[in-house]
């Protein structure tokens, strides 16, 4: 059963950690609802925020794909219907 | 001290004794720098991809990082393959390229290519070098990635500007970071529970019908010691993956053989019958489980791999133990009782029966083998290409010693094994070391031969000529339709082309010539080479159709 899942990875902010995260979603051709990425509390860091609507079994694997990065500092994945909210002006 | 003088010190500090590559501009100062460090020998070869190719066997032999190098732009790109196969089958390879002038990236200059981004799904990191005060933690920091954890490889691209640049050297903060083969991440397996050791102990106690499935993984982490203790305290049969073979000795009694598209139907039987695999070190190739949904229908299984991502991925398991091969399997020595399977065995073994001739006239895989066999006295290393002959060479070379197999897995690369094969040379320059492609394979990187020649390399090489490119062409007869599109190849005088090289080469047509070819071939010093005539139409069997189950073999021509 598909639903969503919003994917929150913490990571190194250099640009090629990042567009190698970016490309484990490309290549692993995963269908991505929502993106965001942005800096968070710590120096060095970013976080990269994605929502999958998908089963249980390969949110999973995404998760342990992302775990593989060198550069990636952790990894949670929570079921939500509405993981983003956008911020309203 | 220069970015490129920092370069050639940090990699021979790390104990890098053999570099294979090829100058081009954006590398030259690099090339300028590398005589002032004799301990670093390099071998240049005639094509970036051989470099890569050769670095990987070096690596798999060896064990520790291969390095190679190449220039910017078509010397960078001509690795890609190189870096994919090394990426699919874990081998720890340290690619250095060259880059245009920091001023100068991103203006589409001469020779200008991006790189790292066109590896980054290949490689496990990389990093472009803004500055020569980096250059030798870098250096540092991509031989331990490329050998930590899972290991792969690791690309650095240095701008020729970096490569000139002057700063201080600075030496490791820990010398272990600079200490080649060995891991920053020693002492065992953190995070293995016990409780999953000893539930895979009760499943192993309780089956009927257990398998021992190992592959690539027991290879890297020289668990040979601890899957033999475990196949004969348990008694389980063991099945050894393509990139498993020479894991666990053949001949021995529990040792079954190769599963997948063209494993032995005995093989395939038992994993459909099993009640339990216990898989170790392997990922669950399509090639291995044909059609997941048909795949061990009656299995329970237990997954113990180095890398997370691995279990569950294919199949579902039972339990999946993360961790290094060598520990989890000696801690599952210590878990389970002492038990026989002499039932199982027997079932298994009443379905064996004769393989087939597939080859008429006596020019067959078996008679060709059992000749190198017979030379080497079983004492060598085989790199093979990838096709026919590949399928050939692992279920019918009896490989006894850890690590003697070696071969393009994951990517299937042709044209892998001539390169790899001078690789594995300098990694054991005392071990004899057969190269064996198909025709096809053979005439892409045949060129090595001049590498070979220049720098020494005794690599054997045996070509499999049937005029086709084989497996390509069997896949033609089964499944489209006998239209031999593009598949049939001329070569070329491979004895008069061994001749221009100034190698030895011999023609093997007739059986009864085998022994003496391939013993004057295995005998004579340096480099030299071997054809074998064989029968242009024979195929590989039994034979998986893709996408099929285990269940369902074609064990004959159609």
């Amino acid at each position: 059963m598909t639903t969503l899942h919003a994917v929150d990875v913490l990571l190194d902010d250099t640009l090629l950690t990042l567009n190698r995260a970016v490309g484990v979603l490309r290549r692993r051709n995963l269908a991505v609802e929502q993106f965001a990425v942005h800096p968070c509390g710590s120096a060095g860091a970013a976080r990269m925020t994605f929502v999958l609507n998908t089963d249980a079994a390969t949110a999973d694997r995404v998760v342990q794909q992302f775990h593989k990065i060198v550069g990636v500092r952790a990894v949670e994945v929570t079921t939500t219907r509405d993981p983003i909210t956008e911020e309203q002006p | 001290m220069s970015g490129a003088h920092i370069l050639c010190r940090t990699l021979a500090e790390a104990g890098v004794d053999v570099l294979f590559g090829y100058p081009g501009g954006a590398i030259m100062p690099f090339y300028h720098a590398l005589p002032e460090t004799p301990s670093l020998r390099h071998i240049l070869v005639r094509h970036e991809q051989a470099a890569a190719h050769a670095a990987d066997g070096y690596a798999r032999a060896s064990g520790r990082v291969g390095v190679c190098v190449a220039t910017s732009g078509p010397g960078a790109t001509n690795l890609v393959t190189g870096l994919a196969t090394a990426h699919m089958d874990s081998s720890p390879v340290v690619a250095i390229t060259g880059q245009v002038s920091r001023p100068m990236i991103g203006r589409d200059a001469f020779q200008e290519t991006d790189i790292i981004g066109i590896t980054l799904p290949i490689t496990k990191k990389s990093y472009l070098v803004q500055d020569a005060a980096e250059l030798a933690d870098v250096v540092r920091d991509a031989i331990a990635v490329a050998q930590q954890g899972r290991p792969g490889p690791v690309l650095i691209d240095v701008p020729k500007d970096v490569q000139n640049q002057k700063v201080e050297y600075q030496p490791a903060d820990d010398p272990r970071a600079a200490a080649r083969g060995q891991s920053l991440t020693v002492g065992g397996s953190p995070g293995i529970l016990e409780e999953d050791i000893r539930r895979a102990a009760d499943l192993i106690a309780a089956a009927q019908r257990p398998l021992l499935m190992v592959g690539h993984g027991v290879i890297l982490a020289n668990a040979y010691a601890e899957v033999r203790a475990l196949a004969e305290r348990t008694g389980m049969p063991v099945i050894t993956t393509l990139l498993g073979i020479s894991a666990f000795p053949e001949g021995h009694p529990l040792h079954l053989g190769m599963p997948g598209m063209h494993g032995e139907v005995l093989v395939n039987r038992a994993i459909q019958r099993a009640d339990l695999i216990v898989a170790i070190g392997l990922r669950f190739d399509d090639r291995v489980t044909g059609n997941l949904a048909a795949f061990a229908p009656r299995a329970q299984i237990v997954h113990v791999d180095l890398d997370r991502s691995e279990i569950g991925r294919n199949v579902p398991t039972a339990i999946g133990i993360v961790g290094d091969a060598a520990d989890v399997t000696g801690r599952l020595v210590t878990a389970t009782q002492p038990r026989s399977c002499e039932a199982w065995r027997a079932e298994i073994e009443a379905g064996r029966r004769p393989r087939d001739a597939s080859f008429s006239g006596g020019m067959s895989p078996e008679a060709i083998l059992a000749a190198i066999h017979d030379a080497t006295g079983g004492v060598c290393t085989i790199v093979t290409d990838v096709g026919q002959h590949q399928m050939w060479v692992a279920k019918l070379f009896p490989y006894r010693r850890p690590n003697t197999h070696i071969t393009s897995g994951g990517l299937g690369t042709m044209g892998f094994a001539v390169p790899a094969a001078m690789g594995v040379h300098l990694a054991r320059p005392q071990e004899t070391v057969w190269a064996i492609s198909g025709d096809g394979g053979f005439q892409m990187n045949m060129a090595e031969m001049a590498t070979m020649v220049q720098e020494g390399l005794t690599v054997k090489l045996g070509i499999f000529n049937n005029g086709y490119l084989g497996m390509v062409r069997q896949w033609q007869q089964f499944f489209h339709g006998k239209r031999y599109s593009s598949t049939p190849i001329w070569s070329p005088d491979y004895v008069k082309l061994a001749e221009a090289y100034g190698i030895p080469g011999y023609r093997v047509q007739r059986a009864s010539e085998l022994a003496d070819a391939v013993g004057q071939a295995n005998a004579a010093p340096g480099p030299t080479l071997v054809e074998f005539v064989i029968e242009q139409e024979a195929n590989v069997f039994p034979m998986i159709p893709p996408g099929g189950s285990l269940a369902e073999p074609i064990e004959a021509a159609v």
